[in-house]
């Protein structure tokens, strides 16, 4: 197990050393060079100069990463001329509210898609599972900044319970004490979460209930409730819990959206403004925050999935 | 998802070949006959067709100007003479317009998607046949811009050059092809100790054989169904790029675009701005996905075991 | 009194289009306390049998009309809950696959105990205490450990004590074991066997064993019933159906037994028929040699040999079956001079990650001659497969030498190797897996002859025709692809492929242990046919004591990647001179009933591993007759009948048939 850790924090870590390798190459394939994309338009060449020659940029390329990757350990990110506020100080105040979004969201696919893959696998091949594949299908297909707006037109037009917007706070507590504005935002982010985790939970439950161990329980004389609730479902959900980690990126990105179509103050919101204003430092400080958010996300479903698994948990403690 | 179909008795009792003279039939031909068996991939393939026809053909039915805006002439409701789905905030007419858009999606889908799987099928293969520290290097850069979520990605690289249509396709194919390198790694790892190619090195044949009669002919399944739901994906990709404000530019279109455009005029009533582009892209993406799933069956099926 | 009686039972399968009725008016009994063995080939209904009464049948299956009456109630119209408590309680089942028929992430005890849990609410403490009482019954070392671990920490052979303790724990009536052993080795089904048997008089339960194998039949029950295409053909006592069958399968299949091989086998010729279809006549009609045109038509039913005797057959057999003593087939006539390959000291080791190597094959030696066949037995791990792979070129040995021909293999270039290819081919146990499933049989059959630029397009086609011809398959075959074969149509295309490039030594890896005994009869003979049709020397690798013993002039005997014993086939077979092949012919279960294999062989324990092998003799942590000196390593030593052992069990003079074991040490 301890060996199965270090291999995968020793992997973790790579991944990280090349995703910063990744956004120190797009700095500067900035247009105009890193110094004026970051100043902006109106910089001087004097100011330029003076910008290029305290961060380092007038030197080496190695010398520039390695200054790159000092200043990252150290917490700084940049610095966003057009906020004016440092890039880590401008995502840390948007940071928990995505986070909140995210989680939420995930906590409530991981409810519904459950019960629903599992009915699926059981009933498969009957009206239950076409019913719910072609809805999860059509999810699927559907952009979700149009879910979204159906929802909107849905649940605060044709019956207006709910607002359309999300709540403006400024700090988290701000924002969880309008828990009515959070519904929209998390259900439709959990609408396409759920489609792609029902699926999974249904092909992982199949695979299960295929096994000859199954056929052995089934001997026994269980009932069937005995045998799916008792035997396939542990079975079935340990490798859901991987997915978690996989399916962070494309979370990640749905959040962009979702924040953008409800006017979410989370880093989702933060990156867009940016895009549009064209603010690299704060588009490049994203970036980087939101991948090694991803690869630590995928490293815990991973030691998660380990220690629950015994299959894994005792392979890995005796290689 | 379709592996508990399988419809072989426990006792194998029919493992019995055709030696009555049946027909031979080809591989393709068997294939063909799984395809339509499925009857959703057809229909996947009907949409499609009429989406394609309707965009690329509609014009030479349909004639309507989409260079000019026509400020005399907004938000014109369906039905009007001339514009049977009315007309944009700009004075477009929303039938052509439509028909643009859909030119557009469907370029940009097809060609940002066939790139991606071009790219991540030579980038997976070069890793799984190389194996050692190349792959080891090669999958970690594939996991290292794996981590970073495409959309984010994507507008970091639309906000550093403007997007036009094959700038789109390049962007998206340009990292889009990360999912399929994985698969055809893994495809190739795992090909590579079939027992077939091992029959084939006690014949004194070269890898170079191995790959070209055994491993290629046989992966090539799995990339051609990875192929249409990356197409698929492309689509959409596009349409969150132009919500997000950064597609393409008018007086380009595309269903995207267009519907991002039409979420500001729902509650306006507006809806033929809304709708007709929505449904357009859903059904192009279920048609992909119905396609893929009935290609699946192909390659799984025309090779199982009776 | 029966305890268990099925009465015209019929079960469907259904198929996408249509359906494969499985079992056609089944009538079968078991009384209490016996052994009703259940036997047929792949198809015959034989599982499906028991899979109706345990109600375990896979999806699409049904029972569509009988009876299955257990202590003359019917199941079929209980309701389920009761119907649940009948089966889990009082009938138990194992699987044929011990390695998934257990949940992998439960803990054994947990599984074991949990019929208990369910149906007789017993407590966790309590069940963990009868779960680890039952595992001590089953014989499993430590059980207070085994209790808490989980499957996979387990070998083949102890999980399937594991299911063996699992239905035990329940004590039910009645034990269903369908093919229990098929998945282990023969050592190791020996013990499952005697485990089986001797809870069933403890326990006093009736056992239904299923079985492809008639010689595990012949030593375990007490009656038969023979299975053929979803019906029953035949039911004896088992002393009867192997003194006088009375069904023509029955007698058919006792010929196609290597054991009983009086020269040549008989091999039944066809594929059984096809269950989807309407059948008219007597099912075994088409590949029947006694087949009159009656036999086609009508209907036929069982009827009445003797009182506990029931046949379904027009033309029954009227001589009784003679079974071959082991070993006395005619001698094969003299190989030819010449040696084609010799193996020196070969050596193969892997890398096991860090945690040291894994000897796979630790300094084997051996020569085949031209025109000859060399066996090689072992069990699973022993290294046979390696030996074959490295002989075949597939693997590049660590150490030692492979003369093939007169030139060492190591040494060749490019060029030469590739030519090497030429003379030794590989022919493997499943063909479909080394077929590529997206070519042709024309393009498998040719590829060979492109690899070797052999001849042009005409010449090749040429080739390919008479190959097929010759392992006898139409031309038209060619036009189709591996998975419209049977298992058997395979082998054969396998052969024919090795053929291709007029190798003069084929290393077949397990040719026959995927097939049915009527099928692997047909491979068996075409392979010794065209041997001396072609004078190839054949390297054959298996498992199977008996098909080896009819198939090699000369065996060696393998264990833990060493080579134990070599020497002429009658003498190893007869004359054992290692305990290791002793206690493997006396695991091999004949299909002679009168045959009781002496306890003193039987060898306990597990296989150790490859990672640290044992020093000195591999054999001696399981060796009845290990001493002291057994750490040192005895060298392999005699004349033709060499033996690595300190204490022979005989003298290598002792070559006459039936020599009792000398008592060694
Ligand atoms: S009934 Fe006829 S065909 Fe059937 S086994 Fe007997 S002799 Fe053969
Ligand atoms: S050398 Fe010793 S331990 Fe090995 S087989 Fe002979 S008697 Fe047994």
């Amino acid at each position: 197990m301890a060996r199965y850790l270090l291999t995968r924090l020793g992997q973790a870590l790579v991944i990280v050393v090349l995703v910063t390798l990744i956004t120190f190459v797009i700095l500067h394939f900035l247009p105009g060079g890193a110094a004026r994309a970051i100043l902006g338009k109106e910089a001087t060449l004097e100011q330029i100069a003076a910008f290029n020659h305290e961060m380092g940029y007038d030197r080496p390329l190695w010398e520039q990463y390695a200054l790159y990757l000092q200043r990252l350990v150290h917490g700084d990110l940049g610095y966003s001329f057009q906020l004016n506020q440092s890039v880590a100080e401008a995502i840390s105040q948007r940071l928990p509210k995505t986070m909140l979004l995210s989680l939420a969201s995930t906590a409530l696919a991981v409810v519904v898609a459950i019960p629903l893959g599992v009915v699926q696998a059981v009933r498969r091949n009957k009206w239950p599972d076409y019913t719910i594949n072609a809805l999860s299908l059509l999810a699927y297909a559907t952009p979700i900044f149009f879910m979204g707006l159906m929802m909107i037109i849905l649940f605060s037009q044709v019956w207006p319970v709910l607002p359309p917007e999300a709540p403006q706070g400024f700090t988290l507590g701000e924002v969880l004490a309008d828990p009515a504005g959070l519904v929209l935002p998390t259900v439709t982010l959990a609408v396409l979460t759920v489609a792609v985790y029902s699926r999974y939970v249904r092909s992982s439950m199949v695979d299960n209930l295929n096994e000859n161990y199954v056929r052995t329980a089934r001997s026994k004389g269980l009932s069937e409730g005995r045998v799916i609730v008792g035997h396939t479902l542990r079975n079935g959900l340990f490798p859901v819990i991987t997915l978690l980690g996989m399916y962070l990126p494309a979370l990640f990105s749905g959040a962009l959206v979702v924040e953008r179509l409800f006017n979410y103050p989370g880093m989702g919101l933060l990156f867009w403004q940016s895009a549009l204003k064209r603010d690299y430092p704060i588009l490049l400080g994203v970036t980087l925050l939101i991948s090694v958010a991803t690869v630590l996300g995928a490293l815990v479903a991973d030691i998660l999935y380990a220690a629950v698994d015994p299959r894994v948990r005792l392979k890995a403690s005796r290689s | 998802m379709n592996d508990e179909t399988r419809d072989e008795t426990h006792d194998g009792a029919h493992d019995e070949a055709h030696d009555d003279g049946t027909r031979v039939r080809g591989l393709w031909r068997q294939g063909l006959e799984v395809f339509v068996d499925n009857r959703l991939a057809l229909v996947g393939v009907g949409i499609f067709v009429l989406l394609a026809a309707f965009s690329f053909l509609g014009p030479l039915f349909h004639d309507s100007d989409q260079v000019h805006t026509d400020l005399a002439s907004v938000y014109l409701s369906p039905g009007t003479a001339g514009h049977p789905l009315g007309t944009d905030g700009v004075g477009y007419d929303q039938l052509g317009r439509l028909m643009l858009g859909g030119q557009t999606s469907i370029v940009v889908g097809l060609a940002a998607g066939l790139l991606a799987t071009v790219v991540g099928t030579v980038w997976g293969a070069i890793a799984g046949f190389a194996g050692g520290w190349v792959d080891a290097v090669m999958m970690r850069v594939v996991d290292a811009m794996m981590s970073i979520p495409a959309l984010f990605l994507f507008m970091l690289m639309a906000a550093i050059v403007t997007p036009t249509v094959p700038m789109l396709i390049v962007i998206i194919g340009a990292f889009a092809w990360l999912g399929p390198a994985r698969l055809v790694r893994g495809e190739a790892l795992t090909l590579r100790t079939r027992e077939y190619v091992l029959a084939m090195r006690g014949m004194g044949g070269t890898g170079g054989r191995a790959v070209r009669r055994h491993i290629i002919p046989n992966a090539i399944g799995t990339v051609i169904v990875n192929a249409t739901f990356q197409i698929a994906d492309a689509i959409l990709y596009v349409a969150y790029l132009s919500f997000l404000g950064l597609g393409v530019p008018p007086p380009a279109a595309n269903w995207g675009g267009m519907l991002s455009d039409g979420l500001s005029d729902t509650f306006s009533g507006h809806w033929w701005l809304l709708y007709p582009p929505g449904i357009a892209i859903i059904l192009i993406v279920l048609a992909f996905n119905f396609i893929g799933d009935g290609l699946r069956d192909v390659f799984e099926v025309r090779l199982r075991r009776r | 009194m029966s305890l268990l009686r099925l009465v015209d039972l019929s079960t469907d399968i259904a198929l996408r289009r249509g359906a494969v009725h499985a079992l056609d008016h089944v009538n079968l009994e078991v009384r209490q306390g016996e052994t009703l063995g259940v036997v047929g080939e792949s198809g015959s209904g034989k599982t499906m049998t028991v899979l109706s009464v345990m109600g375990l049948l896979p999806p699409g299956g049904r029972v569509v009309g009988g009876q299955i009456l257990f202590d003359g109630r019917d199941l079929l119209a209980m309701k389920p809950e009761e119907l649940r408590r009948v089966r889990g309680v009082e009938m138990g089942m194992v699987f044929q696959d011990p390695l998934t028929s257990l949940n992998p992430t439960m803990r054994i005890g947990a599984q074991v105990a949990e019929p208990l849990r369910v149906h007789q609410g017993v407590g966790k403490a309590e069940a963990r205490e009868r779960a680890i009482e039952i595992l001590r019954r089953v014989g499993m070392p430590r059980p207070e450990k085994i209790v808490d671990d989980y499957p996979h920490q387990l070998s083949g052979g102890m999980r399937q004590r594991v299911v063996i303790a699992m239905a035990l724990i329940r004590s039910p009536r009645l034990l269903i074991a369908d093919e229990p052993t098929t998945a282990l080795d023969v050592t190791t089904q020996r013990q499952i066997l005697e485990l089986i048997d001797d809870l069933r008089e403890e326990f006093k339960m009736a056992v239904i064993l299923v079985t492809h194998d008639l010689g595990v039949i012949a030593s375990r029950a007490d009656r038969v019933a023979v299975m053929y295409a979803g019906r029953v053909v035949e039911t004896a006592t088992t002393e009867e159906l192997f003194r006088a069958p009375r069904h023509r399968y029955t007698e058919a299949l006792m010929h196609a037994l290597p054991e009983s091989a009086q020269g040549k086998l008989y091999s039944i010729p066809g594929l059984p028929p096809d269950l989807s279809r309407p059948l008219t006549g007597c099912r075994f009609a088409p590949r029947c040699r006694h087949a009159t045109d009656a036999c086609r038509t009508t209907d036929v039913q069982l009827v009445q040999a003797a009182e506990e005797h029931l046949y379904a057959c027009l033309h029954p057999v009227t001589e009784p079956v003679a079974f071959a003593p082991r070993g006395a087939g005619e001698p094969r006539e003299a190989a030819g001079s010449g040696t084609i390959l010799s193996v020196r000291e070969l050596v193969k080791e892997y890398d096991a990650g860090g945690k040291g190597r894994v000897s796979a094959v630790a300094g084997v030696s051996f020569e085949v001659k031209a025109g000859e066949t060399l066996g090689i037995v072992g069990e699973s791990g022993c290294g046979k497969s390696t030996v074959g792979r490295l002989v075949a070129g597939l693997e590049e040995p660590t150490g030692g030498q492979i003369v093939l021909d007169g030139t060492d293999i190591a040494g060749l270039d490019r060029r030469a190797r590739r030519r090497m290819h030429r003379e030794v081919q590989l022919m493997f146990q499943d063909s479909y897996a080394a077929m590529n499933p997206r070519m042709r049989i024309d393009g498998i059959l040719t590829e060979p002859l492109e690899i070797q630029r052999v001849g042009d397009q005409a010449a090749r086609r040429a080739r390919v025709t008479r190959l097929l011809d010759q392992v006898g398959l139409p031309a038209r075959a060619l036009e189709r692809y591996p998975h419209e074969f049977s298992g058997g149509q395979l082998q054969r295309i396998g052969l024919a492929r090795s053929l291709a490039l007029e190798p003069r030594l084929i290393v077949a890896d397990e040719p026959v242990s995927a097939l049915d005994v009527s099928i692997q009869a047909q491979v068996l003979n075409l392979m010794r046919d065209l041997q001396s049709e072609l004078g190839l020397s054949y390297v054959f690798i298996s498992h199977d004591l008996s098909v080896v013993d009819y198939m090699a002039d000369r065996i060696a005997v393998m264990y833990l990647g060493k080579l134990v014993e070599i020497g002429p086939a009658s003498q190893v077979v007869r004359a054992a001179r290692h305990p290791y092949t002793q206690a493997l012919i006396d695991a091999v279960p004949s299909p002679d009933p009168g045959h009781a294999p002496s306890p003193a062989t039987a060898i306990r324990g597990e296989l150790p591993s490859a990672l640290n092998p044992p020093t000195g003799c591999r054999f001696r942590t399981r060796c009845p007759l290990a001493q002291e000196i057994c750490a040192t390593e005895p060298p392999l030593q005699g004349g033709p009948h060499q033996v690595a052992c300190h204490f022979p069990l005989r003298p290598e003079a002792a070559v006459s048939a039936g020599a009792a074991p000398a008592g060694a040490g």
